[in-house]
């Protein structure tokens, strides 16, 4: 390949600093792969607090059927003694939610775990696009209603 | 998996062991032995990683590893307790060369115009250990990591590389004890799955002495540039599409605002053309019983 190359002496430099002007290139959960964001559940609740009552019925009935049925989500309880009792939630891309379930009943606590296991870590954000795309289009999306081309149905017909 | 702290007095998250066949590992921990656990100068102690972590990390990556110290290993460094445990510098070394026969194979079969330097750059910048590092992160391996940074000030300094090799390490353990099909189809799913930027690893100065010396290496004609749309010349904001031809086929094309920087980009668009092509559809499946990419005639 006929390559225009610097002189050898500068080419080697450049290409030894080329550490500096590495980005490395961002993961895209499912392509490829899906791992599962939430990683850790911690939940914490109080032995001798009354605000804690439904959350230590849902331990000790539910919580071991929620670890195995969620095997790649580690499960933590711990107790904390005179504070609200709390679902923790630690996310692969380093954020963490907590949600207090001090009013809730035995039969919402369930639901807020499984709110906080199913969500992806990332912080809400107002997209105010309708498609966000690694190639953008000056020209933006297709859009059929804006194409001044009529197309017919015996244009699919193959010979 | 499931664990269980009892002990109010420290925040640890303790772990002794599992208790049951079942998935859910429960575990008890007592005042003293939590006393024992917290250190001496008061620091509060973040949970370190027990052996729930690595099994919801293995479970996380669908793998199974029949032995669950292995996973444990993979995310130890030796930097860990002065390597005096079991760390994962062996299990890198072979992953390391595995990872990056994967890759290689890869690379090779999907850009057949780049040169080995160009392939070397990509395969440094794509899925060198800054790359690895951030796969790592995305599985959650941070927070499974034991290793003791270099200076107390600066925890985070060094744990890209670690992470990178704990990435590495992950490879060889599955080459070694699940076999090369298993380990392709893992870096397959999760390490060249991502899109790799062949153009920013491409130096490319001067695209138009770079153009003329490639078409006269593949015999063709001398390129031409042409000017194929143009707009407001002569105001402040022209906008020029230009063609490079090679007698009468268009190489490549660009813009510019100005005659001589739409030449530049066509001439650039060109050479990426040629030398950054990409073979979509390669005959590297995850599911082949092959050892080899090259291995084409090997009995089912």
């Amino acid at each position: 390949m006929a390559t225009y190359r610097l002189p050898k002496v500068l080419n080697e430099v450049i290409r030894s600093h080329r550490d500096q002007f590495i980005r490395p290139v961002q993961p895209k959960n499912g392509v490829g792969a899906f791992v599962f964001p939430c990683r850790k559940l911690v939940f914490n609740y109080c032995e001798r607090s009354g605000s804690s009552k439904s959350m230590m019925e849902y331990l000790q009935k539910e919580a071991t059927r929620f670890a195995s049925e969620n095997p790649q989500i580690e499960v933590v309880v711990q107790p904390r003694p005179s504070k609200h009792p709390i679902v923790r939630a630690f996310y692969t891309n380093g954020e963490q939610k907590t949600k207090c379930v001090r009013r809730c009943s035995a039969g919402e606590i369930p639901e807020v775990i499984k709110s906080l296991r199913d969500h992806s870590g990332h912080k809400l954000h107002r997209w105010n696009r309708y498609v966000i795309s690694d190639t953008p289009s000056v020209r933006g999306i297709y859009s059929p209603f804006h194409d001044k081309a009529v197309y017919s149905i015996s244009d699919l017909k193959t010979k | 998996m499931f664990s269980t702290v009892t002990r109010a007095t420290s925040r640890a998250g303790f772990k002794l062991g599992t208790v049951g066949g079942s998935r859910a590992a429960l575990s008890i921990g007592t005042a003293r032995k939590m006393a024992k656990e917290a250190p001496a100068n008061g620091r509060r102690v973040v949970a370190e990683a027990g052996p729930t972590t690595y099994a919801a990390l293995e479970a996380r990556l669908n793998l199974s590893f029949g032995d669950h110290g292995v996973m444990e290993q993979v995310c130890t460094h030796k930097s860990y307790a002065q390597g005096r445990v079991e760390h994962n510098e062996r299990l890198e070394w072979i992953g390391k060369r595995a990872l990056n026969l994967f890759v290689g194979e890869h690379l090779i079969a999907t850009y057949p115009n780049l040169s080995t330097e160009a392939l070397q750059d990509v395969q440094h910048s794509s899925f060198g250990m800054s790359s690895l590092a951030e796969v790592g992160r995305h599985f959650g391996m941070q927070a499974a990591m034991r290793w003791e940074p270099v200076s107390r000030e600066a925890p985070a300094v060094g744990l890209t590389k670690v992470l990178g090799k704990a990435v590495q390490a992950l490879v060889g353990a599955i080459y070694q004890r699940q076999g090369v099909a298993a380990a392709r189809s893992f870096v397959k799913q999760h390490v060249l799955s991502r899109p790799v930027d062949v153009e920013a690893v491409m130096q490319i100065k001067n695209p138009k002495v770079m153009l003329v010396a490639l078409t006269r290496q593949k015999g063709m004609e001398y390129p031409v540039a042409r000017i194929l749309k143009e707009t407001g010349r002569f105001t402040s904001s022209p906008v020029f599409i230009v063609g490079v031809f090679c007698a009468t086929k268009m190489v490549g094309m660009g813009f510019g605002s100005s005659l001589k920087m739409a030449e530049h980009r066509a001439a650039k668009d060109a050479l990426l053309k040629h030398y950054a092509k990409e073979i979509k559809d390669i005959s590297v499946t995850g599911d082949e019983p092959d050892v080899s990419l090259f291995a084409q005639d090997v009995a089912v």
